[in-house]
């Protein structure tokens, strides 16, 4: 089983079901494709005719999109328990990833994920605040209605904590200021060692990609 | 089993469950809250939190997003999705990509039942959107993308109207008469047509 993706500084969707994978014991061989100028992984048409990463390539098919990849695994690997096991929780869990999946436009947009860099501030638009409050809306109430059985949004590690990982970072690299509660949350992924793992590996890249990076003032 | 929706002839979104849940005879309740109206956010929220149509409601659960809803049903319903596991996950990546992309034809060629907009919206990124869809009907197993119909259809059953409402013309055209021919289509056209609510903006008559 292999896991296309691309920069671990830029590419949150990559990291998506790589902590997935990596948090949960599942092994797997990594290809990394890095963007070019453009933005576009090299090389990705080879796996994906979406021409976008991450892809899961899976007895020889691939699975493209980051949700398709997570349902995918749970279903490949139930004794891992991707998901929350309690039907409740799980639904719950399901319908905030798919909000994160086709939602969060103002966050993503003037917040891009950038691990290795600190912009304190920016990026704080109307748009953005909305969304930064619905993030932490979700995050309190799964946190107090369905998180007693640990620190992450369900209790213990599920598809949603990998989902909203890059959520995390982005609040760290814009030093968003939040509840604690949310806070708390923040510092429990950051310390799982999937995340560290990428984390270490994003702040080694040294690729630079103009469009990810729209307050950076020199080259690096 | 409730169900959530908004317009008809407007909410993309809320086609794709309702239109599962009507072929895979999944018995639910209807609520229709028409969109942009005085009031309806504040009713869409008593709902839900997150703010948006569709939504489903199972006793005392909510259950919100499209996708999710569809999984949800799945669970119960397994043959929602293809019972070969490599199909499935093609059908999931097919799904998948319809929620969180083609922004550009979802902007340009927004849906709307019950008019006609022939050769409207076709910028090149909407082009270059209808040549991806294209390209994945032409894999259809016939009738429907996997056979019979799933929860990867329910996700591209507003494209066909789009299609239909731009007269876009080159996509599997046998694709698009097994779908617009379901019994649960023709009734939402038909509950489109008879809506008597008109969305400043995206009516535009020319």
């Amino acid at each position: 089983m292999q896991l296309v993706i691309s920069n671990k500084n830029y590419s949150s969707w990559s990291m998506r079901p790589w902590v997935l994978l990596r948090e949960a014991g599942i092994a797997f061989e990594e290809v990394q494709l890095k963007f070019d100028d453009r933005g576009r992984a090299k090389g990705v048409e080879r796996y994906s005719p979406t021409a976008r990463v991450p892809v899961l390539v899976i007895d020889g098919e691939s699975v493209w999109d980051s949700l398709a990849i997570c349902e995918t695994l749970a279903e490949r690997y139930p004794e891992k328990q991707l998901w929350p096991a309690d039907a409740r929780a799980r639904r719950t869990a399901r319908s905030i990833c798919a909000e994160m999946h086709s939602g969060f436009q103002g966050l993503r947009g003037a917040m891009p994920m950038n691990i290795r860099s600190r912009y304190p501030g920016k990026g704080l638009t109307p748009e953005s605040r909305r969304d930064i409050e619905r993030v932490v809306q979700l995050w309190t109430s799964c946190r107090s209605n369905h998180g007693a059985d640990g620190a992450l949004l369900f209790g213990r590690f599920s598809v949603a904590d990998a989902y909203y990982a890059p959520v995390v970072t982005r609040f760290q690299t814009y030093a968003v200021s939040l509840p604690p509660a949310a806070q708390a949350y923040c510092d429990a992924v950051l310390g799982l060692r999937a995340l560290r793992e990428w984390m270490d590996a994003a702040r080694r890249e040294t690729e630079f990609v103009a469009g990810d990076e729209p307050y950076a003032t020199h080259h690096r | 089993m409730q169900l959530i929706i908004g317009n008809k002839n407007y909410s993309s979104w809320s086609l794709r469950p309702w239109i599962a849940m009507k072929v895979h005879g999944i018995p639910f309740d209807e609520e229709r809250i028409p969109l942009y109206a005085a009031g309806s956010k504040e009713r869409i929220l008593r709902h839900s939190p997150a703010g948006k149509v569709p939504i489903l409601k199972d006793g005392a659960t909510t259950v919100w997003d499209s996708l999710a809803i569809l999984e949800y049903l799945a669970e119960r319903k397994p043959r929602l999705w293809p019972r070969d596991a490599a199909e499935r996950a093609k059908a999931r990546s097919i799904a998948t990509e319809m929620h969180a992309g083609f922004p550009k034809l979802r902007e340009h060629m927004s849906m709307n039942v019950r008019k006609r907009y022939p050769g409207k919206g076709r910028t090149p990124e909407v082009l270059a959107d209808i040549a991806r869809i294209t390209a994945i009907w032409a894999d259809a197993k016939g009738p429907f993308l996997f056979g019979e119909f799933t929860a990867a259809d329910a996700m591209y059953a507003p494209v066909v109207l789009r299609f239909r409402t731009y007269a876009v013309e080159g996509p599997n055209r046998g694709y698009m008469d097994a779908m617009l021919t379901l019994p649960a289509m023709r009734e939402w056209i038909e509950a489109s047509e008879r809506e008597p609510e008109s969305i400043p903006g995206l009516d535009t008559d020319e």
